[in-house]
């Protein structure tokens, strides 16, 4: 009878089998292509002083010794000077410094080697050429050197995304950035996290399968915290009619997923911030027709982006440049000038440039200083400028700076053109004059936009990350809402898979080490 | 007919008339046994009986070899089978047509399923098991297997030919030397040694070499892996000394009744054979500090627990127990060794002290005052081939056609052993066939797990199974087995009856029509809430957990 039943309730579990990979990671994976030995040029291409070509793998040292022969092998890791030679014709082909790196204590986890020879395409060419006559040499795919320091354990998921993102990094906040998840700081974070959850899964797993088996026993019950609900659950008559409800679980795990859930929460809410600084903050220029717009996307990327002229309406579709900001990457948007009426070509980039402006990170407003009172100017006021100054409740309105343009045509000296608009800045694409001024408050903005790299708790910088801890914190919430304890358990192994995701790692293994170290279990 | 020892060779007792012509052995122990099989199963414990069952089903001549028929079917350890994670094992190994769920179907006497409030996917069917009428309904169901032989001899070496060049391996297993110097040849091997291979027993600081107490070890065999360039690794494992019943004083004890109505092992069990209320029942005291104090005292006349060699951790000794979480009182389960046996099994004082202070340590205990020590505990080390050294269908890589099996691969338990058995039996079966071996996946049973988690991580402790170590814990439930499995087993192999495959068959298509009736039933949400009040509906559209 038991089997009928349950077999219809549970069925939405079976199913048809699972497309979830199976999340089993640790020890055992096999190292991809271990066993080979792989060499690649590791600096850039063409012409230069120094080229560095790498090793790795166990015929590093013989690779090293061949081409250095008849001498041995260097002491590990300290720089030498040898005659490279091709191991067959014995010919030579440079003086370098090689350096030799033993396993384990190298990038990628094995015996390493580098050369550092003169960058002539020659020398390159002739070294490489010398390396992949050596048996057991083959060169190396793209991303090799990282993988394989991934699968030894150098480098966790986040760090080498970090040794990526460093490697591309063109400002200074991206290298900070990508240089703290190199070290670690975002992995670190989510295996915080994952060790919380960790160890909630394994209180949760050893009351399944020793609970009742085994015997939990009573003092060690207590030891997490107060969970007297395992020692009464483990004696209550088993025909009680209606499962247990969670809080009945040890205290500890429930109270610790519910501060993870605050915590993944708060993380999230601010979780745009990284990956805007990895891939750059959108900041889009708008304003009424003939603001200047053009002429300060030009300035501040500092090259003829846009074509600038007196007439109105001179720019009609959306133009995009890369700049470094202060310090932060954008992608600036000179856009249309807003006005109602224009020809239909005009009206398109008008339409483009609203759809622009809802996607803005950060808004650059130029109005024309000289001209506020235009019906154009008012209007802009009105429907972009006000809306994002008021902002929303949630706290998530739009960013905006006000830029008064062409200041040179002021009267000097002469009072505020418009004391009663919100806080602006006065600025002369012609003469130059306020930039500083912009900058600096750009720089202020775009670091709100895009998190401060140096402090603060370690951003998520990929979409993934975003997905993976929303993944996580809605089988959280599944947890605490569910009844039947195994589908309890199944929602607390997806959360924790899905941090495992970000970093790698995870196995089933660890669960059963936290059990085994916790609890007395035993027969 | 058990009391039949010493006789040499043993036949299948009733053959049907079909099969009589294969199994025509001779019954004289002093001709040469010149005879060839298509599997040799060497030893007769729980992978081992399954092995050989299980290739005699696939239709292989069979030759099970064991140091005594009369210990087929021991239970050397606890008398209990199943509990959680085991169940599900348990229910795999039926869903293949295996022996010992059946066999505790007919040899219980508690039968209990725990974790009923948890959740159907973590149920654990648990029995207390007659140790002898298990062992006579295993050794009956072996000697009536046809096809399956069951000859006594201690087997010394393996035949090694030139490997088959289309498969991996250096060489390939043809038979094996028996004590005797005389030789069996086979198609395929299964080697199912148990704690034998130089197996050691301790007591205290006496060290007995013995793969059960009272049985010998085998060390030719162990020699011969050895030179083979198998790895070989050290476990070492524990059992409690056992109890006269009549000495304790069960009044003052918390009693523990079975299930009523008791639920079978057997997918083809109706019931089981004895009615709940005439099974027995277990009882639970504690240890206390003076055990504590007992253990401490005397750890220097404790040559087991200094030993470097690695113990399980979840079914450890009272020794380590006391030494990892000191000061706390520890459960001692009371159980029942059988019907008419005098004793009783203390589950949770496994103890290799010297046999007069396990006695002593024994009094101190509540209940067990004037508690009388029939047989001490002890500890066994053993060898054990690190199971990395094996493809999923339990083949060595080494040495083509020899399956290992059990306990030499580093498990401990009899449901796992009994699990490696019937996956060595089909597939060394297989393989004389030469058709693709039959392998478990994770996503597909326990038996995958415990396989996958076996030949891909190995182990350096004995491996038990837990549901913790499932990834697909939710889908595979114990009594969904039949569904996974059944099926399987009989299309691709063949191990399955016809009664069994006809009785999963209509299990699942009883199964379609509820489901498809229930899936017709649709109301709007709020009808359903007023139908079931108790029940959750949420009306925003969540995805369901499988796609998270």
């Amino acid at each position: 009878m038991w089997r009928g039943l349950w077999t219809l309730v549970a069925r939405a579990a079976r199913g048809p089998r699972s497309p979830r990979p199976c999340t089993r990671q640790g020890s055992g994976v096999p190292v991809p292509g271990s066993g080979t030995t792989i060499f690649a040029l590791s600096s850039g291409h063409g012409r230069c002083g120094i080229a560095v070509i790498r090793t790795s793998g166990p015929a590093s040292g013989h690779a090293l010794r061949s081409l250095t022969a008849p001498r041995d092998l260097p002491p590990a890791r300290s720089a030498c000077l040898r005659l490279l030679s091709h191991p067959r014709s014995g010919e030579p082909l440079d003086r370098a410094l090689v350096l030799w790196f033993p396993g384990p204590q190298s990038f990628t986890g094995e015996d390493c080697a580098e050369f550092h020879v003169h960058g002539g395409p020659a020398v390159v060419s002739g070294v490489l050429q010398a390396l992949g006559s050596v048996p057991g040499l083959r060169p190396a795919e793209a991303g090799e050197f990282t993988r394989r320091a991934f699968a030894h354990g150098k480098l966790s998921l986040t760090e080498v995304e970090g040794l990526a993102d460093l490697i591309h990094a063109e400002t200074e906040a991206q290298r900070r950035q990508a240089l703290r998840q190199l070290d670690g700081e975002l992995g670190h974070l989510c295996h915080g996290w994952a060790g919380t959850l960790t160890k909630a899964l394994a209180h949760v797993e050893a009351y399944i399968d020793f609970g009742e088996d085994d015997n939990l026993e009573e003092g060690v019950l207590e030891q997490g915290g107060s969970c007297k609900g395992w020692g009464h659950l483990v004696s209550q008559p088993p025909e009680a009619p209606s499962l247990p409800p969670l809080c009945s679980l040890p205290s500890t795990a429930n109270s610790e997923v519910r501060e993870l859930q605050l915590a993944l929460g708060a993380h999230l809410r601010d979780a745009r911030r990284g990956q805007r600084l990895r891939s750059g903050a959108h900041v889009v220029v708008a304003g009424p027709p003939n603001a200047g717009k053009s002429s300060l996307v030009n300035l501040l990327s500092r090259k003829p982006v846009s074509i600038v002229s007196p007439e109105p309406g001179t720019t009609r579709d959306v133009l995009e440049t890369p700049v470094d900001l202060a310090g932060f990457p954008a992608l600036l948007s000179d856009t249309a000038g807003l006005r109602e009426g224009a020809g239909p070509v005009e009206q398109e980039g008008v339409r483009r440039a609203r759809e622009r402006l809802e996607q803005a990170d950060l808004i650059l407003a130029v109005l024309d200083a000289s001209d506020l009172a235009s019906p154009s100017s008012r209007n802009f006021l009105d429907t972009v400028v006000a809306p994002a100054g008021a902002g929303s409740p949630n706290g998530n309105s739009q960013r905006l700076l006000l830029v008064l343009n062409k200041s040179d045509l002021l009267p000097p000296g002469g009072p505020d053109p418009s004391p009663n608009l919100r806080p602006h800045l006065l600025l002369s694409c012609l003469t130059g004059e306020g930039l500083d001024g912009l900058l600096e408050a750009l720089r202020k903005e775009l670091a709100e936009v895009c998190g401060d790299p140096s402090t603060g708790p370690p951003l998520l910088t990929r979409a993934r990350h975003q997905h993976h801890l929303q993944g996580c914190l809605d089988a959280l919430g599944h947890y605490t809402q569910t009844k039947d304890l195994a589908l309890a358990a199944e929602a607390l192994r997806l959360a924790r898979g899905h941090l495992a995701r970000i970093t790698g790692g995870g196995g089933t293994e660890e669960i059963l080490d936290i059990i085994f170290r916790d609890f007395c279990v035993g027969k | 007919m058990f009391s039949l020892r010493n006789c040499g060779l043993w036949v299948a007792a009733s053959l049907t008339k079909k099969r009589l012509t294969l199994a025509r052995f001779s019954g004289d122990s002093a001709a040469p046994l010149a005879t060839k099989f298509d599997v040799i199963v060497i030893g007769g414990g729980h992978a081992g009986t399954e092995a050989a069952a299980a290739a005699a089903r696939c239709g292989s001549r069979t030759l099970l070899l064991t140091h005594r028929v009369d210990t087929i079917g021991q239970m050397s350890c606890n008398p209990s089978f199943g509990g959680i994670g085991k169940g599900h094992l348990m229910r795999e190994v039926d869903a293949l047509d295996g022996l010992c769920s059946r066999i505790c179907d007919q040899s219980g006497v508690h039968y209990k399923v725990l974790n009923r409030r948890k959740g159907p996917a973590v149920w654990g069917l648990r029995a207390q098991i007659d140790r002898k009428l298990y062992k006579q309904n295993m050794q009956k169901e072996i000697l009536n297997t046809p096809l399956l032989t069951v000859q006594e001899g201690a087997v010394e070496d393996l035949i090694l030919t030139e490997p088959e060049p289309e498969y991996t391996g250096k060489c390939r297993v043809s038979g094996v030397v028996l004590a005797d110097g005389s030789t069996v040849h086979a198609e395929s091997v299964v080697l199912t040694t148990g704690t034998f291979l130089r197996g050691v027993i301790v007591i205290g600081l006496e060290m007995h070499p013995a793969g059960r107490l009272g049985d010998q070890p085998s060390i030719g065999l162990a020699h011969t892996l050895e030179k083979l360039g198998f790895v070989v690794g050290r476990l070492k494992t524990g059992t409690p000394p056992r109890i006269a019943k009549e000495s304790i004083n069960f009044s003052i004890l918390n009693k523990q009744t079975p299930d009523n109505p008791s639920i079978p092992f057997s997918f083809i069990s109706e019931t089981v054979w004895i009615k709940p209320e005439d099974q027995l029942p277990c009882y639970l005291t504690h240890t206390n500090p003076k055990v504590d104090e007992i253990v401490l005292e005397n750890l220097h006349l404790n040559s087991h627990i200094k030993e470097t060699t690695r113990g399980p951790r979840y079914c450890p000794s009272i020794e380590s127990k006391v030494l990892r979480f000191p000061n706390r009182l520890h459960q001692v389960w009371l159980e029942p060794e059988g019907m008419d046996s005098d004793l009783i099994y203390p589950q949770g004082l496994s103890v290799t002290l010297p046999a007069e202070l396990q006695e002593k340590m024994i009094t101190c205990i509540k209940g067990l005052e004037k508690a009388k020590m029939i047989q001490p505990g002890y500890g066994v080390q053993y060898d054990y081939l690190d199971p990395r050294q094996i493809t999923p269908s339990l083949e060595t890589h080494l040495v083509q056609r020899l399956f290992f099996a059990g306990q030499i691969n580093g498990t401990t338990g009899y449901e796992e052993a009994a699990a490696q058995g019937v996956i060595a039996g089909i597939n060394a079966s297989l393989r004389v066939k030469r058709k693709p071996p039959f392998v478990v996946s994770r996503t597909e049973g326990y038996i995958g797990v415990l396989i996958d988690d076996l030949t891909t991580l190995g182990t350096n402790e004995p491996y038990r199974m837990f549901t913790s170590r499932a990834e697909f814990r939710l889908s595979l439930r114990p009594d969904n087995a039949d569904s996974r499995l059944t099926f399987r087993g009989y299309k691709e192999v063949g191990c399955v009856s016809q009664q069994r495959y006809e009785r999963a068959s209509w299990m699942k298509s009883s199964l379609e029509e509820g489901i498809s009736v229930l899936k017709s039933i649709e109301f709007s949400s709020s009808k359903w809430k007023k139908l079931i009040p108790e029940a959750s509906i949420s009306i925003g559209k969540s995805l369901p957990l499988s796609h998270l």
